[in-house]
């Protein structure tokens, strides 16, 4: 606490935020709903014929339509990203990873959490985190492109089968689709655990209001943070966010 | 017998009517899956195009996918063979005949150089400069490269000869590899399956006999028509998966009942064939009928993708075995502790911290 005071610094807009928790949802529904698809179950009595069980409250039809819906939120969630990203500095979708300063805050962070380093700079966002978003990013990537494929090839004559049956002889032949879509799935997931303490340990330790930052945008940071310029400006969002505050609190005086 | 006659000039000749002929040329058309106003075109074909002259070789194989052509139904193998196309060479039909059928080749390959089909089953090995398999005294590739020079077009048939088959299973001692990866350039058809559907042979000859040009293909070079749909998408189980009924052994009452073999390791969902639609044996039955999970022998390496009974294949970790969901809850649950772990380690690092910057007033006001 260099001098005891706390500054509020804007950092991201509500398209991401709404983005984040809208990914959340979906990525839980999918990863829950694919466990069943991989091994499904039935739930009451279902007879000998299917004629009536497909309108059972478990059914294999409605468990992959929901994974279905979710995975469509999903990917249409990420325009908002997109769009964040264009009206706001601090949805910076790539870290600046041409420069040298990024290698050595990211070599700051991991010494850290080694815990060979009791301390890292400030940082409004942390960059090997970052780094990592950029990952989950990617295996998102890899998993919308093998669901799709699974799921357009049901109409291979349609302008999706067409484009999309590249992906199976790529891949050799669709049960190596089915298996990346497996594999990536739990990587997701092991990202989301990882994520999930990070954040947690982040409040804990630094005590900077990271897990409400993805409810309210604002970070609080005693220190100067080192990436300033690249998140936020001094002049526009953070100053001006923290005097509304300020201004909002003062009480009238004649 | 006689070449370069149209189907309509055999028909006369056999002195059959000419009312016969338009019903053969329309199971023709139904057969190539064609939609029925395709039916002027196939007559107008038959009339005029002669009758193609195939040469067939086979490679590195079974002699299966042969066996399951004898069996083609509409049209029977025998008028195919004898009456559709002119098969000048076929090394296993003709073993008996030996050396002047070699020289037969040879003459054959000079004669209609640049007309020919050339159909082929079995993979080509590579390896030892490919003496695991030999034809006439020569290696399989280097008959394979002469025939294909002079082809119009080559069909593969069967996954051996598509993909490379079981012989190219890891580690792939002999090197097989398909035969698109030994004769580039030329029109080439892949007809995958172990073996190939009988009549999905014999269409895909008859669309090149026809037409002049092979059917359309997919991204992979197999005829669309017949390896556009999954299996799962075309079977007839399809209501008990959607409804979520599965056997879950090959001895329940669900595998009694007829139920959806997903759950013991139906590869339909990730298969592209017709047996789903056209079936086998004049559309007798096909493996899942009869109560079998599809194997997806018409995938290329399907060979690999053993275990043939589970959902997911089993990986061989020492001493267990384990699938992709096992493996994948295991690494969560390890990388559960590791945060619990890497946790408490930081709680007591940062308390460890306080106490040596602090003393002991300043921390407890």
């Amino acid at each position: 606490m260099s001098d005891g005071q706390l500054k509020a610094y804007y950092v991201y807009s509500p398209w991401l935020r709404i983005f984040h928790w809208l990914m959340v949802m979906s990525i839980v529904v999918l990863f829950f709903t694919g466990l069943y698809i991989g091994n499904p179950f039935f739930i009451g009595s279902q007879g000998l014929e299917p004629t009536y069980a497909f309108s059972e409250r478990l059914s294999m039809e409605t468990v992959r339509f929901i994974h279905f819906a979710a995975a469509f939120i999903l990917v249409c969630a990420f325009v908002l990203r997109v769009y964040g990203f264009v009206v706001n500095k601090g949805d910076r979708l790539l870290p600046r990873f041409w420069t040298k300063q990024h290698w050595a805050w990211t070599m700051d962070i991991m010494l850290h959490y080694m815990l060979l380093r009791a301390s890292h700079k400030p940082y409004l966002r942390n960059p090997l985190a970052r780094m990592s978003y950029l990952g989950v990013y990617f295996l998102i990537g890899i998993e919308a492109i093998t669901g799709f494929t699974m799921y357009v090839m049901v109409d291979p004559k349609s302008i999706w089968g067409q484009s999309f049956s590249l992906v199976n002889s790529l891949l050799i032949n669709e049960y190596y689709v089915h298996l990346i879509h497996h594999y990536v799935a739990w990587l997701i997931i092991i990202f989301a655990v990882v994520h999930i303490y990070m954040a947690v340990r982040a409040d804990f330790m630094e005590r900077e209001g990271e897990i409400s930052s993805m409810f309210s945008g604002v970070k609080f940071l005693a220190h100067q943070p080192v990436d300033l310029g690249e998140i936020a400006t001094e002049e526009d969002s953070l100053v001006r966010y923290w005097d509304n505050i300020a201004r909002d609190s003062r009480p009238h005086s004649g | 017998m006689q070449t370069n006659n149209s189907l309509w000039e055999l028909f006369q000749k056999r002195g059959l009517s000419r009312r016969s002929f338009l019903k053969t040329c329309a199971m023709i058309t139904g057969l190539l899956g064609l939609s029925p106003l395709k039916c002027t075109e196939v007559v107008a074909a038959a009339e005029e195009k002669n009758l193609p002259v195939v040469i067939w070789l086979h490679g590195h194989e079974c002699t299966g996918c042969d066996e399951s052509f004898l069996r083609s139904q509409t049209p029977l193998a025998s008028d195919v063979i004898l009456n559709m196309i002119s098969v000048e060479y076929d090394d296993c039909l003709s073993a008996a005949a030996g050396e002047p059928f070699e020289q037969h080749f040879k003459e054959i390959i000079e004669k209609y150089a640049g007309q020919y089909i050339l159909a082929v089953e079995g993979g080509v090995p590579l390896a030892e400069n490919g003496i695991y398999c030999m034809v006439g005294g020569r290696p399989f590739v280097t008959v394979l490269k002469e025939a294909a020079a002079g082809a119009a077009a080559i069909v593969e048939y069967g996954s051996c000869s598509a993909w490379g088959g079981i012989q190219s299973a890891k580690p792939n001692p002999t090197n097989t590899v398909a035969v698109s990866q030994i004769v580039g350039g030329t029109t080439i058809v892949k007809v995958p399956g172990c073996p190939p559907i009988p009549e999905v042979m014999t269409a895909v000859i008859m669309h090149f006999a026809l037409f002049g040009q092979l059917p359309p293909l997919d991204t992979s070079g197999r005829p669309k028509q017949f390896y556009g749909n999954r299996i799962h998408d075309t079977c007839y189980r399809r209501p008990f998966f959607d409804s979520g009924m599965f056997a879950e052994r090959f001895d329940d009452a669900g595998a009694k009942a007829g139920w959806c073999l997903y759950k013991v390791g139906c590869r339909g969902p990730a298969t592209y064939n017709s047996c789903g639609n056209m079936r086998w044996w004049n559309g007798l039955s096909y493996p899942i009928q009869s109560g079998h999970g599809c194997i997806g022998c018409s995938n290329n390496g399907f060979w690999d993708n053993d275990q043939f009974y589970e959902r997911l294949p089993n990986i061989p970790i020492s001493a267990t075995i384990a699938n992709a969901d096992t493996i994948g809850a295991v690494a969560t649950g390890v990388a559960v502790a590791g945060v619990v772990a890497h946790g408490a380690l930081s709680v007591v690092e940062k308390y460890k911290r306080q106490r040596q910057s602090k003393p002991e007033e300043e921390r407890r006001p």
